[in-house]
């Protein structure tokens, strides 16, 4: 049943199209429940992601030991990239599980691919990680355009197309975590009374920019800019940079982070001189 | 301990901005300074000073800048106010910032994730280096300098020699460690300065978009290797000097001075004498 596969090029040749692939799984049964690592070895398809492994995993969950264990448990929803649900540590980063494919990740036979749930949120079970915080961050920041609904507000604000760029690329946010996973300011805290302790991260920052631009949203703006000047606001940025470089959407989280700064320092100047 | 830490917490903003604020300056202000003025051991010798040529010019131009800097009014209270304190407070807050870093650069090996790991290490370095240096050379704590050297405003060049080299003629490997831990200090010092200029541009929202942050970024990099090489200059050129005839040139400007002062005195003396007469002569 455990095929020792020879590590290397030499098969690659041959096994072009069946070749075997090695997943090193990070497994918990549960909050505070012991880890333990599982190896399951498959043949790769082409075109296979990491999702349709794990899938394949569920159907015959039989480790390279050759002890039967439980299916895997992960989390996902589109399959396209855009809910961000499927994020786990694919060989050491964060990333999107549905749009690891396995071509890229592990492209030879005998390739290892190791799966972890992301470090930074409470680990429900196995890759399944609850990211409940980052949605209370988006409350915390208030990260939305406020109108009740009960009257007719008429024609909304008129937008310039070169604003309406930037809010845009803001906007594709799926509040995945990686940006979150890969700061090394962003700390694990399983506890909800916790969560507004330490630094808030890119995330929320650069969703409080998105409505702080818009005609309406910049109506909370001061709310949103005194929560990002508290104890776990934007000045816990220690501007490492690796948010930007890890975001599968390529926000301009840098440049989210910077913004927010700029407004903070104009904020609290105006409040010393104005007292509001 | 908790009230301390609600202190902390209630003036969040007020102090990271001031910890901001007081890297750039007075510190990073001084640190050009400082690391200029101590270069000349290295400049002085192109520039020549008072019909001096070479390493005896440099340590003449040294000594004119120490005796300008020791001329100035109130030097204490200038160093207890716009050094000591800020750099306490700077050194203070930046540990307990640091202590909430969680460093992942074997997972994500960015540079930029390096220049923040650095970022941290220089600072704790810097701290320990802060010290050493302003206790064994101002503050007299020679028992830690290898050779006992007692630095000395009058001598400064060849006193400094003697501190990095571990004895007043020649090097001891005490004052092989001394040079080495000098040239790690400063340099660190040095990166922590210039990047901290480039991510201070960040947080006070000076550099927003990412060409401006790139823009600022080359610029920082050109003051700090600027800086470097006046950091480096500084230390070898006072670990390679020769203390013996470095305190010759001292000496003799010292008996200058005097000689000039007397000059100066013998004037007043003269008017004295000639009241004397007058009065005598009345
Ligand atoms: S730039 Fe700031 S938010 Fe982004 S990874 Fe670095 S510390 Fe975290
Ligand atoms: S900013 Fe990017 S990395 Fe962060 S949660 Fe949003 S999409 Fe994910
Ligand atoms: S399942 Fe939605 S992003 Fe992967």
């Amino acid at each position: 049943m455990t095929v020792a596969t020879t590590n290397g090029t030499a098969k690659r040749t041959a096994a072009a199209n069946s070749r075997k692939v090695r997943f090193r799984i990070k497994r918990c049964d549960g909050p505070n429940k012991l880890v333990r690592w599982e190896t399951f070895e498959l043949t790769i398809a082409k075109g296979e992601n990491v999702i349709s492994c794990l899938q394949k995993i569920a159907a015959n969950p039989v480790t390279t030991e050759g002890k039967r264990s439980t299916p895997v448990v992960w989390d996902c929803s589109c399959l396209e990239e855009v809910c961000g649900s499927c994020t786990m540590v694919i060989n050491g980063q964060a990333r999107q599980s549905c749009s690891a494919l396995i071509d890229v990740i592990a492209p030879d036979d005998g390739d290892t691919v190791t799966l972890e749930p992301m470090s930074k949120f409470p680990v429900i079970r196995d890759l399944w990680v609850d990211r409940s915080r980052m949605f209370d961050a988006l409350k915390r920041v208030k990260a939305w355009v406020p109108i009740d609904g009960t009257y007719d507000l008429g024609a909304g604000p008129r937008e310039r197309p070169e604003e309406q760029a930037v809010r845009y690329a803001l906007s594709e946010c799926m509040t995945c975590g990686c940006c979150l996973e890969a700061c090394p300011q962003f700390e694990l805290a399983e506890d909800e009374s916790e969560w507004d302790k330490s630094f808030i991260g890119a995330q929320a920052l650069s969703q409080a920019r998105l409505f702080n631009l818009h005609e309406t949203g910049a109506q909370l703006k001061g709310d949103r800019l005194e929560t990002l000047m508290g104890p776990d606001g934007v000045s816990e940025c220690g501007n490492a940079q690796n948010c930007v470089k890890v975001c599968p959407k390529h926000i301009p989280l840098t440049e989210s982070i910077a913004a927010v700064g700029r407004s903070t320092t104009i904020h609290a100047i105006s409040k010393w001189f104005s007292g509001k | 301990m908790a009230k301390s830490e609600g202190f902390l917490e209630r003036h969040h903003f007020l102090l990271r901005r001031l910890h901001s604020l007081t890297g750039v300056v007075p510190i990073g202000m001084f640190l050009m300074v400082h690391l200029t003025t101590n270069a000349s051991i290295v400049w002085g010798r192109i520039n020549g000073h008072d019909g001096l040529e070479g390493a005896d010019a440099a340590v003449a131009t040294f000594q004119h800048e120490v005796n300008f800097i020791h001329s100035l009014p109130a030097l204490i209270l200038i160093e207890i106010f716009g050094l000591w304190l800020p750099i306490a407070f700077h050194s203070v807050l930046g540990v307990i910032y640091a202590t909430s870093s969680k460093p992942n650069n074997d997972r994500y090996a960015y540079q930029d994730n390096w220049r923040y790991t650095l970022q941290r290490i220089s600072g704790y370095v810097g701290v320990l280096f802060i010290f050493y240096h302003v206790a064994t050379l101002r503050w007299g704590w020679s028992f830690l300098i290898p050779g006992g050297t007692e630095w000395s405003a009058e001598y400064a060049a060849s006193t400094m020699a003697a501190a990095l080299q571990g004895s007043t003629d020649g090097f001891r490997l005490g004052g092989l460690l001394v040079s080495a831990f000098y040239m790690v200090g400063v340099s660190l010092l040095v990166f922590h300065l210039a990047n901290g200029l480039w991510t201070a541009a960040i947080s006070w929202g000076l550099t927003v978009s990412e060409s401006a942050q790139k823009r600022w970024g080359q610029v920082c990099f050109v003051i700090g290797v600027g800086l470097m090489l006046a950091a480096w200059s500084a230390v070898l050129g006072f670990a390679t000097l020769d203390a013996a005839s470095a305190r010759e040139v001292e000496t003799n400007m010292l008996e200058k001075a005097a000689a000039a002062d007397g000059d100066g005195a013998a004037p007043e003396h003269a008017a004295s004498h000639d009241e004397d007469s007058d009065h005598t002569g009345g």
